[in-house]
Formats: structure tokens, C-alpha cells, sequence
């Protein structure tokens, strides 16, 4: 229970860099996201998802553009705003730092 | 077949079916209450149903379909996850107290009928699930309960209108004590996947429009009522008709035993019991087989019809079924031609008046005697020598006629005069007033007086060759003023409009009322304190 709970707190945060991360690379659909965090094996559900997408939006780090569709109803796509650039900028440090200080801990307590 | 839904979901039409829908609208309805306490809600919300309707359209797309169907649902489903998945992910985590909140509200167990397990409306069913018991302990004990004086029949009717019955999904989960959640509602419809792979009939039962959609008790009893004629009423029909079937054959069998037993024993001539002795000896075999006919063909109409029902045979040839049918109509005329004629014989009524005088005593007992006298006719009828029984008394079998009608009545009565004497009137009913006259001229009653014992013949007795035709005899004993009166008990059945034992103890001495002839009648010899 409380290894689940730390895994799910971790990977929160690494979704949402995550995503940021994907969404940089270019517009794009919210189900390529989801087609791409599949394959990383991050995200299992869509549901959960949404969710994620609007609060960030609603954070001003996301924006979107209705797109017609081919086959179906018009699509969202996202793109990172300015806002959003620099945030995963931060977090890129950030990943830095953790990324470090995890090698620093486990090359510590196994020598 | 199945009935389908258009529906806009994402700004895209879907045909989707029936089940389907409501497992979508379900799903939909958790996800929404989800969402619901953070004001994005709506995005959200609408983000997830247009993907829904994007895959939907991918699903008809690719695999060529027309319509959604429930597996394509629970795929959909599985892909964009359930509430509980939601829940890993969700920050804050508000809308799970509520949405525990909402399910344990929903969890409880409710009283339903569950007609879709029903025999009759489903009222058992939906006990067993409320009382967490076996269905059929239930049923049991409800069809024992109709037996025992049909009040179960009274309390399943309340029932069956007080409880509602089970008619949407999450009625149907409440009474099962499922959580109306998606998890229940997966559930819930493997079950259902189950049951439709187990018994389509059950199913399409199930799905008929009647179970949703009427709410009205009488047009459900009456469609229930059709169903459980075709179902299990058939069963039930079945075993009632294969007690119809064993009842009719005996009574059949009776009714051959008995026109056999008749005819015997009148060409025996020994038929003087009531009520044989109304019919005229020259009607009588006519009437035996037409009587015979009257009863026996309806029974082998019962006994043709069970076998039909029982067996699910062939219905009999038609000419047959006519043929019986205007046998019994001769057979029924032909029985009331003679009974009207026999009932003529009762149109008139004659009597007449025979004053005995009796020796006088200052006390006189009167006792119902039921010694027989022999006379002369009598010896012939029973075929005995009357002389090797002079001295010896044969008792009668009192109990021997007691299907008859009582025609003796006593009256005690003061004389006027002081002259004791016994009245007897004779009367009969005729075909007319000669023929009555006659009857009751044919009376022989029993009375002797000796000394102060006057003992009275229980019955009249008809002479060989009459016919019943109510002889009856009314006895008048005219006692003077102050004669004392000893009544045995067995007199009390006789006697008309005298109540002897409303007397106190004292007036009973050796089983006797003891009773005083006063100018105002009878009275009790002591009077009451």
C-alpha cells in the first residue's frame, strides 16, 4: 500500500513531464498521447488522460486547435504555449537534479 | 433481434443497441459524477465522450458494422478506463468520498420483484433476494400458505401490488444488494451474457416489452397471467389435470357400478329405499341409463380433455365429439321428460282424518317404539312365515331410511272434553286428487296403546308397490286438563314446537321429561324457580 502510493506519486509527476515532453515535439492529438505513453508504458487508461490535459491547459501551459477529422468529429490538438516551453524547461532541470540524485543514491547504498 | 438506440454522443450519430446503451449511459453517468466536484467537469466530460464517439466510429469503420454493441462497450471501456482508475490518478481526490457516499447509498438492499426470475410476478424471487434466502424455500412456503386456506393468495396479491417491481438495471442491482456502480453493472451484465448464452427463451423473455413498460397491475396481471399459462402454469395445469384424469375415471367407473347396482337390485324387487321408491317402477331402467348418460358423457369429457392436456394428444374425432355431444342431449331430455313426469305425480294433496280413542290413565308414557309389527303384506314382502315369529319381537333397524324425509310428527294437544284421544291425519301428494287420496290411503302407521304406554312407529310405512309421494302423518295426542305426561327422549325429534329440555333438572326422572297438560297446553310437571 505504501509502495503504491509512493509508485503512483511518482509517476504523477513524471506523467506530467511526460506529456509536456511529447507535446513539444509538435501539435498533437490527445489519442497519439495516449498511443505514445502506452508504448512508454506510463499510462494504461485514456480517462485519465483528460483530465491531466485540462488542468494544464487551465494552467496556461497547453493550448489547443479544433481540427476537422476524416473519419469522425473535429479533433483537439495541443500545443505547449510559451508558458509551457518554459515550464518543461524547469522540469527539465528538475529531471536533471532527480535523475542525479537518484544515481548518487543508489551508487551510495551499493557500492 | 435487438432494439437499438440513436444516440449524439460527440457530435456523432451512433446506432448503438439497447444493452449497450445503458451500459454507456451508466459509465458516463460515474464518470460525470467524478468530475463533477472540479469545475472543469464539462471539458473534461466532453473530451472523454468525443473520444468515445471516435472510437465508436473506428469500431464501425473497421470492422464494418452498423450498430455498437455491448462488447464494444466494455472494450471502449476498458480503454478509457473506469472511475476506479480515475481515482489512482487523481490529485486531490474529492469526488471519491462521494462517490463512496453514492455507492453505499446504493449498496443497501431493496424490496423489488424481480420479474425476471419470476414464476407468477415475482414476488418470491424478490423476497429472496431482500431475505437472502433460497427462491425456492420461498416459493414453498407461499404455495403451502395458498393451500392452507388460500390466505397466501390474499398476501401474494398485496405483495404483488405494494412492490414495485425491478424494471430498470439499477432497480434490478439494488435488490441484489450490488453497488450501482460500473463494477455491479459489469457484473451484472456477465450475468446477463450468461444467462443469454444459458437460455435464450429466458432472455427474450426477459427483454418483452410488457416487463419495462407497463405500469399498470391489471394489464401485468393479465400479460403474467398469459405467461404463466404458457410456462409453469402449464406444469401446474398439467398435474391438476392428471387428478381430473384419475377423479373422473373413478367417478366414471362409479357411475357403472352404480347404474349396474340399480337395475340389479330393482329386477331383485327388493328397491323399496328412499329415494328409489319416488321413481315408478316402469320408468325406472329408462331413466337409470339416461341418468347413467347424463353423467358419464361430461365425465368423459373431462377425462378426454385431461388426457388431452396432460399428454398433449390429438383432440378426438370431431363426428365423435358430436355424436356424444346429442347423446347426452337425449340422454338429458329423455331424463327430464321422465322427472317432469314423475314431478306431475306431486301436483296434488289429499288427507284425511282418523280419531282413535284412548283408555284413560292419569299418567300416560309416550315413547317412540321401534319394534316392527308384522302384518300380513309384510311377511309376503320379506318372504317369511309370519307364524314362526308369533311371540318374538324384530327389532327395525332405525338408521335403515334415514335418507328419507321425516313424515311422522307428533302433537300434544289438550282435548276438549276430558276424553283422551290420539288424531291421526294421513296425507300424500297425487297426480290429482283421487290418486293422492289413494297414496294416502296406503299409509300404514304404527300406534298401540298399552295401558298407560302408547308407543308410536317411528316412520310410516308405504304397502308394496307405492311410491314415495311424501306420505307423511301428523299424530294428535288430545290429553284432558291435568294428565300427567311421561316423554321418553327419542320422542323430543318428533315432536313439533315443544322445547321438553328447557325444564329443570327435576322434571327428568329415567331419561323421561315429565310434563302436565295445563289449560294453557303442555307444561313442566315442576315449574321453574
Amino acid at each position: 500500500m505504501i509502495a503504491e502510493n509512493t509508485q503512483t506519486q511518482m509517476r504523477k509527476g513524471i506523467l506530467e513531464y511526460c506529456v509536456l515532453l511529447i507535446i513539444s515535439r509538435g501539435e498533437i492529438y490527445a489519442s497519439d498521447i495516449i498511443a505514445e505513453l502506452k508504448s512508454a508504458k506510463l499510462l494504461v487508461v485514456e480517462g485519465t488522460l483528460y483530465p491531466l490535459l485540462t488542468r494544464l491547459k487551465n494552467n496556461g501551459l497547453l493550448s489547443y486547435n479544433w481540427v476537422e477529422s476524416t473519419s469522425g468529429p473535429p479533433r483537439k490538438y495541443y500545443t505547449l504555449t510559451p508558458l509551457g516551453t518554459a515550464m518543461l524547461a524547469q522540469l527539465d532541470g528538475t529531471w536533471q537534479e532527480l535523475s542525479f540524485a537518484i544515481e548518487k543514491s543508489k551508487n551510495h547504498t551499493n557500492p | 433481434m435487438k432494439k437499438t438506440l440513436n444516440i449524439n454522443i460527440g457530435n456523432s450519430i451512433i446506432h448503438i443497441e439497447e444493452d449497450a446503451y445503458e451500459l454507456l449511459t451508466t459509465y458516463l453517468i460515474e464518470v460525470k459524477q467524478h468530475f463533477g466536484k472540479s469545475a472543469d467537469d464539462f471539458e473534461i466530460v466532453s473530451d472523454i465522450e468525443n473520444r468515445i464517439a471516435e472510437m465508436f466510429t473506428e469500431i464501425l469503420h473497421t470492422q464494418q458494422k452498423q450498430v455498437i454493441e455491448l462488447e464494444d462497450v466494455q472494450v471502449v471501456i476498458g480503454l478509457m478506463g473506469s472511475v476506479k482508475d480515475f481515482e489512482e490518478q487523481s490529485e486531490e481526490d474529492p469526488a471519491a468520498d462521494y462517490n463512496n457516499a453514492y455507492s453505499s447509498a446504493f449498496a443497501e438492499r431493496k424490496i423489488y420483484r424481480d420479474t425476471d426470475d419470476a414464476m407468477v410476478a415475482g414476488v418470491c424471487a424478490g423476497l429472496s433476494h431482500y431475505l437472502k434466502m433460497d427462491v425456492s424455500i420461498i416459493r414453498i412456503v407461499a404455495a403451502l400458505s395458498v393451500m392452507l386456506g388460500g390466505s397466501g393468495l390474499i398476501a401474494y396479491l398485496v405483495l404483488w401490488i405494494a412492490i414495485p417491481k425491478a424494471a430498470t438495471r439499477a432497480e434490478r442491482m439494488a435488490m441484489k444488494g450490488e453497488a450501482a456502480n460500473l463494477q455491479g453493472f459489469k457484473r451484472s451484465f456477465e450475468e446477463e451474457l450468461s444467462n443469454l448464452k444459458d437460455n435464450l427463451k429466458n432472455a427474450n423473455e426477459h427483454l418483452r416489452p410488457f416487463v419495462k413498460h407497463s405500469g399498470n397491475f391489471i394489464t401485468e396481471f393479465i400479460t403474467i397471467l398469459g405467461t404463466f399459462l404458457q410456462g409453469s402454469g402449464k406444469i401446474i395445469f398439467k398435474f391438476i389435470a392428471i387428478i381430473l384424469l384419475l377423479i373422473g375415471s373413478v367417478l366414471l367407473l362409479s357411475d357403472f357400478v352404480a347404474l349396474a347396482s340399480i337395475l340389479g337390485i330393482w329386477y331383485s324387487g327388493a328397491i323399496q329405499v328412499f329415494p328409489f321408491n319416488i321413481v315408478n317402477g316402469s320408468y325406472l331402467t329408462i331413466l337409470s341409463v339416461a341418468s347413467f348418460f347424463t353423467i358419464a358423457i361430461p365425465l368423459l369429457g373431462v377425462i378426454l380433455l385431461s388426457i388431452r392436456v396432460a399428454f398433449n394428444s390429438r383432440p378426438i374425432h370431431q363426428m365423435l365429439s358430436y355424436g356424444l355431444l346429442l347423446t347426452w342431449l337425449c340422454a338429458l331430455s329423455v331424463g327430464i321428460f321422465f322427472s317432469a313426469k314423475i314431478g306431475t305425480e306431486f301436483k296434488e294433496e289429499a288427507n284425511f282424518t282418523q280419531t282413535l280413542p284412548l283408555k284413560t290413565y292419569p299418567v300416560y308414557t309416550l315413547e317412540i317404539d321401534k319394534t316392527m309389527f308384522f302384518s300380513k303384506e309384510d311377511s309376503i314382502q320379506y318372504r317369511l312365515n309370519s307364524t314362526d315369529f308369533i311371540g318374538k319381537i324384530i327389532q327395525k333397524d332405525p338408521q335403515r331410511s334415514s335418507a328419507a324425509p321425516r313424515n311422522v310428527t307428533i302433537r300434544i294437544e289438550k282435548s276438549e272434553g276430558n276424553v283422551p284421544v290420539l288424531v291421526q291425519s294421513y296425507s300424500s301428494q297425487g297426480r290429482d286428487f283421487a290418486m293422492a287420496l289413494n297414496h294416502a290411503k296406503n299409509i300404514r302407521y304404527d300406534f298401540v296403546q298399552q295401558d298407560s304406554l302408547l308407543k308410536f312407529g317411528p316412520e310410516v310405512h308405504l304397502k308394496k308397490n307405492e311410491y314415495w309421494r311424501d306420505q307423511h302423518i301428523e299424530v294428535v295426542v288430545k290429553l284432558p286438563v291435568g294428565t300427567k305426561l311421561r316423554i321418553t327422549k327419542n320422542l323430543e325429534r318428533y315432536l313439533n314446537n315443544y322445547s321438553l329440555w328447557d325444564c329443570d333438572e327435576e322434571n327428568f326422572a329415567d331419561d323421561k321429561y315429565q310434563g302436565v297438560m295445563t289449560e294453557e297446553g303442555l307444561k313442566c310437571q315442576i315449574e321453574k324457580k
